[in-house]
C-alpha cells in the first residue's frame, strides 16, 4: 500500500483522528485542536483522502445551516496510524535507553 | 471604520470564487471549507479561514491548467461543468468584453494616445532604443521634418531641427542652413552645441554671435571654454588652481564686463512654439527638449565660477595692499555679474557662494569709507542670496530628480503603461490557448475553462482600471503641452520636461534599498533576464505536456 509522507503536521492531524477512530470529524473542529490553518490543513486532508486513508461524507445539521463535511479515517488509515505510532514509540523508548546509558 | 460583517462577506465571496475556479475533483473540498466558514468564530478568523482555502485550491486550479492529467475530470467538457455550477460563464464573459471594449475606447481620445506613447518611453531604454536624450544617429520623425523644412526653405524649422538632432554633424549642418536662411536666427549657434565642432569651426561660430549679439556674455562664455579653464591640480591644491591663460581670462572679463546674459531661452521657446504649431506636431518630447537647457548654458557655470574666485583672491591681494579703491572694482565686477544673472536661476546656486562673498566684502568696504548706506545695501544684497538659497536648491534637485509631484505621476504612468501590456499580453495568451484547446475559430465552439475565464477577468479588468489611471495621471501634462501649443505659455514647461524625464526612466530602476541600487542597465539584464526564463519554463512546461498527454501504445495481454 502507497503511504503519503507524514510530515510532524500530518502526524498531528493523524494523532486527533486516532484519538475516536470511529468519530466523524469537522474541518474547523480539527483545525483548532491541531492549531493548523485551512491552507495547511486540507492539503493533509486532501492527500489522506488520495491515498484512501480517510473518508468523507456529507452530514446534514440543524435547520437552516447548510451540511459539513466530514472527515473519518478508513479502516487501512487507522491501520496505518497504529503502526506509524507504534515504530515511534519503539523508536522514542529505544533513544531513551541510549541516551540513559542502558537503564530502561 | 470596516462593518463588522464586510470580512466575512469578503471571506465568502473568496472562497465562492475559488471553488469556481476549482478543477472539478476538488469541489467537495471547497464547498467543505465553506461549509465550515459558518462555524468559524470572528470575521476575521473566517477571512483568514477563507484565504487559506482560498490558496489551496487556487493551486489546484493553476496545476490543472500546467498538467492536464494530474486530476480526474468527471465531466467531458468545461461546458458541463458551468451548466452545473450555475450562471457564472455569462456574467464574466460579458464582464470581460465590457472591459476590453472600455479600454479600447480610451485609444479614440488623443490625449490617451499620447498618454500610451508617453508610458512607452521607458521600453526605449530596456530594449536599447533611445529616444531622448539622443544617442542615437537618426531620429525619424526629425527626419522627415528636415526635408518639410528644407523644401519650404523654412529656416525656423531647420534651427528647431538643430537643437535637437542626435547627430552633431547633422546638427551643425541644419544650424548653418537655418542661419543661412535666416541670419536672426544666429543664436541657434550657441544653443546647438559645439560637440565635435573643429575649433575653426567653433572660432567662426563665436565671431557670428559676438557680431550678431556683441552686448551678450553668452559668446564670450562661449569662446572661453573653447579655451579651457587653465586649472590645475596637485597634491598642494587638490582642488585644482586656477594658471594664468590671457586669452581665457579676457574672454571671461569680457563676459563679466557684458551689459547683458541671454541664454536665448526665450527665443528658443518661441521658436519651437511657432514651428510646432506650424508643423502640427504635439509630440510632449519635442515640445519640452528646449527645457533641457537648463536656463543657463552649461558652458557658462564652471567658468564663471572660476573666474569669480580668481576676482576674489585678486581684490583680497589688493585690499591687503591698502588699495581699497582698486579691490572695490574687482569685487563689484563679480556683484554686477551677480546682478545680471537672474536669482530665481537655479544654476545661480553654483555661483552663489562667489556672489554673496563679493557682496560681503563690498559692504565691509563701504563701511570702513564710512559708507554706511551703501555698506547696508551691499548687506541687504548679501541676505538675498541666503533668503534665495532654498529656492534655487528645491529647483535644482527638480532639475535632476524631477518635483515629487512630477515623480508620482511619472511612476503611476509608466505602471499604468506595463499594465496595460500586461494585462493585454494575458488576454491574448488566454484566448491563444482557448483556440489551440478547442482547434476552432468558431465562437460557438470555444469552451473556455473556469480558470481561464478568471484570468481573462483580471486581465480585462486590469487593463481598463490601468488605462483610466494613465489618463488621469497624464492629462495635466497634456494640459500643460497644450497651454503651450495654443498660447505659447511656456511657464509650466520645466514641470512637462521634468515629468518625461523620469517617464523614460524604466519602472523599478532607479530602485535601492540600503547598499543595493537598480540602476538603468541592471534594470536591462533583469528584464531580459525574466524573459529568458519564462520562454524556458514554457517551453518545459509545453515538452512536459507533450509527453504526459501522447496517446500509449497498448501492451499486449
Amino acid at each position: 500500500m502507497k503511504t503519503p509522507r507524514l510530515s510532524p503536521q500530518t502526524l498531528r492531524v493523524l494523532e486527533r483522528f486516532v484519538e475516536r477512530p470511529t468519530a466523524w470529524r469537522y474541518g474547523y473542529e480539527l483545525s483548532r485542536e491541531t492549531g493548523l490553518k485551512s491552507g495547511t490543513l486540507y492539503p493533509i486532508l486532501m492527500r489522506l483522502a488520495k491515498y484512501s486513508l480517510l473518508e468523507t461524507k456529507w452530514v446534514a445539521t440543524e435547520d437552516g445551516v447548510p451540511p459539513r463535511h466530514t472527515y473519518r479515517l478508513t479502516p487501512n488509515g487507522v491501520e496505518l496510524v497504529r503502526a506509524t505510532f507504534a515504530a515511534e514509540r519503539s523508536a522514542l523508548k529505544t533513544r531513551r535507553v541510549a541516551f540513559s546509558g542502558g537503564k530502561a | 471604520m470596516i462593518p463588522a460583517a464586510l470580512p466575512r462577506s469578503a471571506a465568502i465571496a473568496l472562497l465562492r470564487f475559488a471553488i469556481w475556479i476549482a478543477p472539478h475533483d476538488t469541489l467537495d473540498w471547497g464547498r467543505g471549507m465553506l461549509s465550515e466558514l459558518n462555524h468559524v468564530e470572528g470575521n476575521w478568523s473566517a477571512l483568514i479561514w477563507s484565504i487559506g482555502g482560498a490558496g489551496v485550491l487556487a493551486k489546484h486550479a493553476i496545476l490543472a491548467a500546467i498538467l492536464p492529467g494530474s486530476h480526474r475530470r468527471t465531466v467531458s467538457t468545461a461546458s458541463e461543468l458551468f451548466e452545473k455550477e450555475g450562471p457564472m460563464r455569462k456574467p464574466a464573459l460579458a464582464v470581460i468584453a465590457s472591459c476590453v471594449l472600455a479600454s479600447l475606447l480610451f485609444f479614440l481620445v488623443p490625449v490617451f494616445r499620447q498618454a500610451f506613447h508617453v508610458s512607452l518611453a521607458q521600453w526605449h531604454e530596456i530594449l536599447q532604443v533611445d529616444r531622448w536624450p539622443a544617442n542615437t544617429e537618426r531620429e525619424p520623425e526629425l527626419d522627415a521634418l528636415g526635408k518639410k523644412a528644407g523644401q519650404n526653405q523654412d529656416a525656423e524649422a531647420l534651427a528647431f531641427i538643430a537643437v535637437r538632432y542626435p547627430n552633431a554633424i547633422q546638427r551643425a549642418r541644419f544650424a548653418d542652413e537655418a542661419v543661412q536662411l535666416d541670419p536672426s536666427l544666429t543664436w541657434v549657434y550657441a544653443v546647438a552645441g559645439r560637440a565635435y565642432l573643429s575649433p575653426s569651426e567653433i572660432d567662426r561660430r563665436v565671431s557670428l554671435l559676438k557680431q550678431w549679439d556683441p552686448q551678450n556674455a553668452l559668446p564670450h562664455l562661449f569662446a572661453a571654454q573653447k579655451i579651457g579653464a587653465p586649472v590645475t591640480y596637485s597634491k598642494e591644491f587638490p582642488e585644482g588652481k586656477l594658471e594664468q591663460n590671457p586669452a581665457w581670462e579676457k574672454e571671461m572679463d569680457a563676459a563679466f564686463q557684458s551689459p547683458k546674459l541671454d541664454t536665448y531661452l526665450d527665443r528658443q521657446n518661441q521658436l519651437d512654439h511657432r514651428v510646432l504649431t506650424r508643423y502640427r506636431l504635439d509630440d510632449p518630447f519635442q515640445a519640452a527638449s528646449g527645457e533641457d537647457r537648463y536656463g543657463f548654458p552649461n558652458y557658462g557655470v564652471g567658468e564663471c565660477s572660476l573666474y569669480a574666485q580668481s576676482l576674489l583672491e585678486s581684490g583680497k591681494s589688493l585690499e591687503s595692499r591698502g588699495d581699497r579703491k582698486a579691490a572695490f572694482e574687482k569685487y563689484l565686477v563679480v556683484a554686477r555679474f551677480g546682478q545680471m544673472i537672474s536669482i530665481d536661476n537655479e544654476f545661480t546656486f553654483l555661483i552663489r557662494k562667489e556672489m554673496k562673498e563679493a557682496y560681503g566684502r563690498l559692504a565691509a568696504l563701504s563701511q570702513t569709507e564710512g559708507n554706511g548706506q551703501a555698506a547696508s545695501f551691499y548687506t541687504s544684497l548679501a541676505d538675498q542670496f541666503d533668503k534665495a538659497a532654498d529656492k534655487q536648491r528645491l529647483l535644482l534637485r527638480n532639475r535632476f530628480r524631477g518635483s515629487d509631484v512630477s515623480l508620482w505621476n511619472a511612476f503611476l504612468v509608466r505602471l499604468s503603461g506595463l499594465g496595460i501590456l500586461i494585462c493585454a499580453a494575458l488576454l491574448f495568451l488566454c484566448a491563444l490557448g482557448v483556440v489551440i484547446r478547442n482547434r476552432s475559430l468558431k465562437l460557438a465552439s470555444l469552451h473556455p475553462s473556469r480558470l481561464t475565464l478568471a484570468l481573462c477577468s483580471g486581465a480585462a479588468i486590469g487593463s481598463l482600471l490601468s488605462s483610466a489611471i494613465l489618463f488621469v495621471s497624464y492629462r495635466p501634462y497634456s494640459e500643460l503641452l497644450q497651454r503651450f501649443l495654443n498660447k505659447g505659455d511656456d511657464a509650466q514647461l520645466p514641470e512637462l520636461a521634468a515629468f518625461l524625464r523620469d517617464a523614460q526612466r524604466p519602472l523599478g530602476s532607479q530602485f535601492s534599498m540600503g547598499t543595493w541600487h537598480i540602476s538603468s542597465s541592471m534594470m536591462v539584464f533583469y528584464f531580459w533576464f525574466a524573459i529568458t526564463t519564462l520562454c524556458a519554463l514554457a517551453l518545459l512546461i509545453a515538452i512536459f505536456r507533450h509527453f504526459q498527454t501522447r496517446p500509449r501504445a497498448s501492451v499486449p495481454a
